[in-house]
């Protein structure tokens, strides 16, 4: 049996596999969601100091969960 | 202002400002091996790779068996991060920044040997450019680079608190850019409620994503080499062996790298033998694993007995690669005979006088004389006559008795010295792996299809860089945890807490039930 290139689907497949450049713009698209989340990430956690909390704590204990 | 346990300030903190002459010695050291490889580096880059033993068609050498052998002790990270902080193991807390740092910069040398694999590292850029979905190659980078971000990421967020600490409880004396740093760095952590629950949510969230990123890399790096039909890699099991021996490997650096942080910093107030032991378990289940995976991947060449397959077994078993595979199965079982047969080595033997350390050494030593006269040309001339077959199997069967009597009557020391123990298996195991990945390259680009077989010897430029890599990766632990403590501050404190809050806990025992013997043997009382 043939390849079925004339099917859209697998045509498209066909040229996402073989089109060059398209893995470099794949690593790059990886690199910028990474980065990206992860500095939101860091954004999240360093604006939680805006909280209007006085108390601070040097570690955690599992008691901010159980009586918040 | 956040404040911090005194002891834990003068054991973690204060030694951040003290470099000994101990410390700029082994930087000097270490920065003039660097400095070796980067002229051997700078000499391969303006002459090529014809200055390494690299030829048609050994296209990959010692820098892709550096680059699987940092990959995998990479895993160490996620496994001590990862997974025993999502299981909610305590006694993981003083070692999860060793394990972490040894992940990102293992994976930054491992990035670094495929650039110096290049010969010209200005083709990296090819790769992006040309790059087609298609190429496992290119699968690799990304995982690789997915990896290395999330790894730092997960340091960093664990950094955070302790920056936070060390702004706060900074010597008065400590350097301007210090301050200037661990601030910035901070990001304005306060360690209020709300934060801390931000950054154990973020935590949990990144644990869960680095395992399968982990494996992904693991995997991935596996199918560079399944994915082309040469001798010995075309098979599926060379991933899950990838994992398996990179978790094995993992375990066995750290192991190295927090007994040496042991003798050299004030970690033994945090590491205990209680480490040695737990991680000890793990080691035994990724070494039965090891040699289970390691026996299925020679079965199907042997089962196979492929015309172009079956040289390259040969060759392992019996021909030129022989020295390197049995070499890393001695190791193993070397390591192996290390963690396990103590454990099963009673106690009450142990005032035995066989079982003393001078034992051990005689019979060492003797066995070393017995190997030395069986394999010396110039002690076999002296002997006059063990040049016969004979003569000369008698002496390495005495060399072999003499070494399994030694191991034999070490066991009770090594049953005294865990830490020692795991020390020896870990080493033997580093060494092991890395000949294992060396024998899963080597051979098979010295055995290609379509060529009967060539040779391949890493020249002196590749072992420069080599030792150079080496010296980097330990030049930038040594450099970071003189910037940062080796123990995370809060999650030590933490655990600390925890472990006095169940002490404190006195759980009573189960109801006592005591059934006649003969109901425990499920005989009713009609049948008596």
């Amino acid at each position: 049996m043939n390849f079925p290139l004339d099917n859209l689907f697998f045509r498209f497949l066909y040229w996402f596999v073989n089109t060059p450049g398209l893995g470099g713009l794949g690593v790059a698209f990886i690199v910028i969601v990474c980065l990206g989340s992860f500095a939101a990430a860091l954004r999240w956690i360093a604006r939680g100091a805006l909280a209007d909390e006085t108390a601070t704590y040097a570690y955690p204990t599992s008691a901010f969960h159980d009586h918040s | 202002m956040l404040r911090v346990d005194a002891q834990d300030k003068a054991r973690l903190i204060d030694p951040l400002f003290q470099a000994g002459p101990r410390f700029w010695l082994a930087v000097a050291a270490l920065t003039a091996i660097l400095g070796w490889g980067g002229l051997m580096y700078v000499r391969q880059v303006s002459e090529g790779l014809a200055v390494t033993g690299m030829n048609r068609p050994v296209y990959w050498g010692i820098y892709i068996v550096n680059f699987i052998f940092l990959i995998g002790v990479s895993m160490a990270g996620t496994v001590i991060t990862a997974v025993l902080y999502l299981t909610g193991v305590n006694w993981r807390r003083p070692i999860t920044r060793i394990a972490e740092a040894t992940t990102v910069f293992g994976l930054m040398i491992a990035g670094l040997q495929v650039i110096v694999d290049m010969g010209r590292p200005d083709r990296m850029l090819s790769m992006f450019i040309y790059g087609r979905v298609q190429s496992p190659l290119l699968w690799d980078v990304a995982s690789l680079t997915m990896y290395l971000l999330t790894s730092m990421f997960a340091l960093y967020v664990s950094l955070m608190p302790d920056l936070g600490i060390l702004r706060d409880v900074l010597p008065e004396d400590a350097p301007r850019w210090r301050r200037t740093l661990y601030t910035f760095l901070a990001l304005g952590w306060r360690g209020n409620r709300e934060q801390w629950r931000r950054l154990e949510r973020v935590t949990r969230v990144v644990s869960v994503l680095i395992i399968p990123i982990g494996i992904s890399l693991h995997t991935v790096t596996s199918w560079i080499l399944s994915t082309t039909l040469q001798p010995g890699w075309h098979s599926t099991i060379l991933g899950p062996y990838f994992v398996v021996g990179a978790i094995f490997s993992g375990i066995a650096l750290l192991f190295i790298l927090v007994t040496i942080a042991r003798q050299a910093s004030s970690l033994k107030f945090y590491v205990e033998p209680k480490h040695y032991r737990n991680l000890g378990w793990l080691f035994i289940t990724m070494s039965i694993a090891w040699f289970y995976f390691t026996y299925t991947e020679h079965l199907t060449l042997v089962a196979g007995q492929d015309l172009i397959e079956f040289p390259l077994l040969a060759s392992k078993l019996w021909g030129k690669d022989a020295l390197t595979f049995w070499g890393m199965a001695l190791l193993m079982m070397l390591a192996a005979y290390v963690l396990i047969s103590p454990l099963l080595f009673p106690h009450r033997w142990a005032a035995a006088p066989f079982f003393r350390p001078r034992v051990t050494l005689a019979a060492a030593a003797s066995s070393g004389i017995a190997l030395a006269l069986a394999l010396l040309p110039q002690t076999q001339a002296i002997v006059a006559g063990p040049t016969t077959p004979s003569l000369t199997m008698a002496l390495l069967g005495t060399a072999g008795a003499l070494a399994l009597a030694a191991g034999v009557s070490a066991l009770a020391w090594l049953k005294r010295h865990v830490a020692t123990a795991a020390v020896i298996a870990s080493i033997a195991v580093v060494v092991g792996m890395w000949l294992e990945r060396w024998n899963i390259i080597v051979p098979t680009v010295t055995h290609p299809r379509l060529i009967a077989w060539t040779i391949y010897a890493p020249t002196l430029t590749e072992w420069s860089l080599t030792a150079a890599s080496a010296a980097l990766f330990i030049l930038m632990l040594l450099v970071f945890f003189k910037l940062f403590p080796i123990v995370s501050l809060w999650e030590v404190a933490e655990g600390r807490i925890v472990d006095e809050a169940q002490a404190r806990i006195a759980i009573p025992l189960p109801p006592e039930s005591t059934p006649p013997r003969w109901q425990r043997f499920g005989i009713r009382r009609k049948l008596q």
